[in-house]
């Protein structure tokens, strides 16, 4: 009962859920009120979800079927496995084990893989350009993200989240000791989720909807949801390695919603980039800047 | 038009519609981009989407109801338009009308290109993803809206011209409050030129890319701001001008660079240029009336008229037949001069890039729609009634 | 070199109020001069119909009860009109007028478009003949 009620209602499942439209909400208010805009009300991504849930499903023509309704489901599904492992709200997760922080990276790019795959399947031009974009952005940023994530690991030695969080919670904060690290990550996330001005994959002016052109209703209401639970997860992920643990939930809350602050002012105040300087700014800088800060990292490790 | 590559085509290239109903394009044209990966090596272009018939509406309308319909061909630039009409069919009825409208109809032209200039570079950076400067943009442009609407009671369709003058006089308090919207919006053209000019991001995207010559241009018979960005300085309120630029010398303001950015840059500037040009306007502002008089029926005779609008030189031929009514109008949008080059941009670079140098050139589509004639390589021929008609008919379904 | 050239405003903008005006709740005197649905003053009309050839949008039918006393009712279709005052302008009498408060125009049905301006006792005399709320005559 209560590992069921763990999965289902808190702190996974239906918590999970709500807190993801709320940071919807919370990212969509501030952006519009940096633009000086009204924004919307507070329960306009549940509305939102739940006119999608309501609406029709279109199928285009000439799509597999199967793959076509399994894809948003298996989206969600990941990011909500990735949510097991990672400490949120400041609660133990519900799972721990040896490597689970890789486990957790690779089970939210299965989200970005399903995406990808979502526009590739279909018919339409747009989608299909969508469909590539994705995948090239996933492949130049999972590695500078990844890698921003094993810094904490490194100095902590550890794979798994618990002893890592555990280890960033006695120490300094690595914000401090790891800096670089910090900027990759956060940045590595908004790219891995594809947020402005990270956005080139679904550039609406280009493209459309990129990958998720084709989909409506029940399709679209999932993959936006895992989205938002995807950004809670990493958000999670960062504030709990990089901003010193998880040991007081309220704490933790705060330097969350902070760390969802400065991503949403970030994606307020730049032009887009096009997919090439998307991809090219990661493999030129990213990468190095992530490698060289661990490298630093494991020279200290051996002078110690 | 089209500038497609040679038909034998690779496996690997796609073509990519764009429009006629498409998120970048709020209007419909309809572009086709054969790209390989994300580069573009080929573009055709379609019009015809939005053909109303406006031409052969006016001749069966008044030259009084005209004035109304013409200003609808374009939902931005309505008063450019009844003031092109308006100056032509003055001219063939030998009206001059007072200096106090004259001047009226510059201000209102100069404030028309302010908000019209916002209003693109709002597009244009919605275009590039920087929905931030997007909505500061239109906010400002409410402004202007705001004192047309103080000027004549409308937003959009001020319908401030009529046949021989202005409707609406200005009032002291108008004045003022045209005085201080001008200073806002120097100071938020300042704020803009700071910005296109330095953010680094947006640089990214508009630096160097669609560079288009002087000498190109030229040869692309590109107009307005596009062809001033290039360094070509046509602009008719200097070379032929009209109204009350006859007597306030408009500087033609001019970029070399005929990148994206030296489009950018060159129609903030002339937001200034607007600004300098209203101060002087209402400094010497004529006393006298408003309208003068106008015969219901235009002798017989043919001109034409031009003007700067904001997007470039703006083309009227009007033929009476000595009737109440028009025997012909045929207008020439800036629009169309310019999409020309967008084609001949757009090879080479990338899918990207395409939306961005689209807007580069301020297209509307609404006003410059009719039926065009595709002539692809090797493939010239006269068209019938009967092509023409089945045309028509295939854009219309 | 500034990474954002906008981050100063848009912290501004969090201080700033979003909205202009929260229309409907927040209402503001209209502009003196704004163009809203027309006014016909039946005084003084001589039954010209110069507004009526002038319309642009065949907005205004002139119906006559008597063309002799000068009386007569406007029929004015305020779906068709496009408030461009030109009705106004071409009126020498001073008749016509453009209302800058009657410009909540909305209406659940077509009926509330048509409206007959004149003595009541014109339009009692109109009675039989029924609002036309077809599509205006082509041109
Ligand atoms: S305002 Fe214009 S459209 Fe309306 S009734 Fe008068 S002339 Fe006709
Ligand atoms: S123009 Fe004036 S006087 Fe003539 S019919 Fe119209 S309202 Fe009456």
């Amino acid at each position: 009962m209560n590992a069921l009620g763990t999965l289902l209602l808190f702190p996974g499942g239906l918590a999970l859920l709500l807190v993801a439209l709320l940071a919807e909400w919370i990212s969509r208010k501030l952006l519009a009120r940096l633009q000086n805009r009204v924004g919307p009300r507070w329960f306009q991504p549940l509305a939102d979800t739940v006119k999608l849930l309501a609406k029709e499903e279109v199928i285009p023509e000439g799509v597999h079927r199967v793959l076509f309704e399994f894809l948003p489901v298996l989206s969600l599904a990941a990011v909500l496995t990735a949510a097991l492992a990672v400490p949120l709200f400041g609660v133990v997760p519900a799972t721990s084990y040896a490597g689970d922080l890789i486990v957790t990276v690779y089970l939210l790019s299965l989200l970005t893989l399903c995406t990808s795959l979502a526009g590739l399947i279909t018919d339409d031009r747009y989608a299909a350009m969508g469909g590539l974009r994705v995948l090239s952005q996933l492949f130049s940023y999972e590695a500078p993200f990844l890698l921003a994530l094993l810094g904490p690991a490194v100095a902590a030695e550890s794979w798994q989240i618990t002893r890592i969080t555990a280890h960033a919670g006695s120490n300094v904060w690595m914000l401090f000791t790891q800096p670089v690290g910090f900027v990759v990550a956060v940045i590595g996330l908004m790219g891995k989720l594809e947020l402005s001005p990270f956005d080139a994959p679904e550039a609406h002016t280009e493209i459309v909807a990129g990958s998720l052109t084709e989909y409506s209703g029940r399709g679209l209401a999932l993959f936006r949801l895992s989205r938002n639970v995807a950004l809670v997860v990493g958000l999670t992920l960062v504030a709990a390695l990089y901003l010193g643990g998880v040991s007081d939930p309220l704490a933790f809350a705060v330097k969350t919603l902070a760390l969802l602050l400065v991503i949403t002012t970030v994606q307020a105040l730049f032009a887009r980039l096009r997919i090439d300087q998307t991809i090219g700014l990661w493999w030129h800088y990213g990468v190095l800047l992530a490698l060289g800060q661990w490298f630093l990292i494991l020279i200290g490790k051996g002078a110690a | 038009m089209t500038t497609q590559p040679d038909s034998a085509a690779t496996p690997k290239r796609f073509t990519i519609p764009i429009g006629p109903q498409h998120p970048a394009l709020k209007e419909p044209g309809f572009f086709e981009f054969t790209v390989e990966g994300e580069t573009v090596i080929g573009a055709t272009l379609r019009l015809g989407y939005a053909h109303r018939g406006i031409e052969k509406a006016v001749v069966s309308r008044t030259w009084v109801q005209n004035l109304y319909l013409l200003e609808r061909v374009c939902g931005i630039c309505s008063h450019i338009h009844s003031l092109a009409y308006c100056l032509g069919v003055e001219k063939l009825a030998g009206v001059t009308p007072p200096p106090r409208a004259q001047a009226i109809r510059v201000l209102i032209a100069e404030l028309e290109r302010m908000h019209s200039h916002l209003l693109w570079l709002g597009v244009a950076a919605h275009d590039a993803g920087f929905e931030t400067l997007f909505m500061y943009s239109w906010r400002d442009r409410e402004t202007i809206l705001d004192l047309f609407e103080q000027i004549s009671g409308n937003r959009v369709n001020h319908s401030i011209n009529t046949l021989g003058g202005v409707k609406f006089d200005l009032t002291a308090e108008q004045i003022v409050s045209v005085l201080k919207a001008v200073e806002l919006m120097e100071e938020r053209a300042r704020y803009y030129l700071d910005l296109v000019r330095n953010d680094p991001m947006l640089g990214q995207r508009i630096r160097g890319i669609g560079t288009m010559s002087a000498a190109e241009a030229h040869r692309m018979g590109v107009v307005g701001p596009t062809a001033r960005a290039s360094g070509v300085g046509r602009d008719l309120r200097v070379e032929a001008p009209y109204a009350a630029y006859t007597a306030i010398p408009v500087v033609v303001m001019l970029e070399t660079d005929g990148d994206l950015q030296a489009r950018f840059i060159v129609r903030i500037r002339e937001m200034f240029e607007s600004c300098r040009i209203i101060r002087v306007l209402l400094d010497h502002l004529p006393e006298g009336d408003l309208q003068a008089r106008m015969p219901r029926r235009i002798p017989e005779g043919e001109t034409i008229a031009r003007v700067e609008a904001p997007r470039g030189e703006l083309f009227y031929f009007i033929k009476s037949n000595g009737a109440d009514m028009p025997e012909r109008i045929k207008l020439r949008t800036p629009t169309l001069c310019n999409l020309g080059s967008v084609l001949a941009l757009c090879i080479g670079r990338q899918l990207a890039d395409i939306p961005m140098l689209l807007i580069g050139t301020d297209p509307c589509f609404s006003c410059n729609d009719r039926a065009v004639v595709i002539h692809q390589a090797g493939n010239r021929e006269k068209w019938t009634w009967e092509q023409f008609r089945r045309y028509g008919n295939e854009a219309l379904r | 070199m500034r990474i954002s050239t906008i981050l100063g405003m848009a912290l501004q903008s969090l201080f700033r109020v979003p909205a202009t005006r929260s229309y409907p709740q927040e209402r503001t005197p209209s502009p003196e001069r704004l163009r809203g649905q027309l006014r016909w003053n039946p005084e003084k009309c001589t039954g010209c119909a110069v507004c009526v050839k002038d319309c642009p949008a065949v907005a205004i039918e002139l119906l006559e009860v008597d063309k002799a006393a000068k009386r007569f009712v406007l029929r004015y279709h305020t779906d068709r009109c496009i408030f461009c005052s030109q009705c106004v302008q071409s009126c020498r009498f001073k008749c016509l007028s453009l209302s800058n408060e009657a410009w909540e125009l909305a209406a659940l049905d077509k009926q509330a478009f048509t409206v007959d301006y004149g003595r009541d006792e014109d339009i009692h005399a109109l009675v039989e003949k029924p609002a036309s709320t077809d599509d205006p005559p082509r041109l």
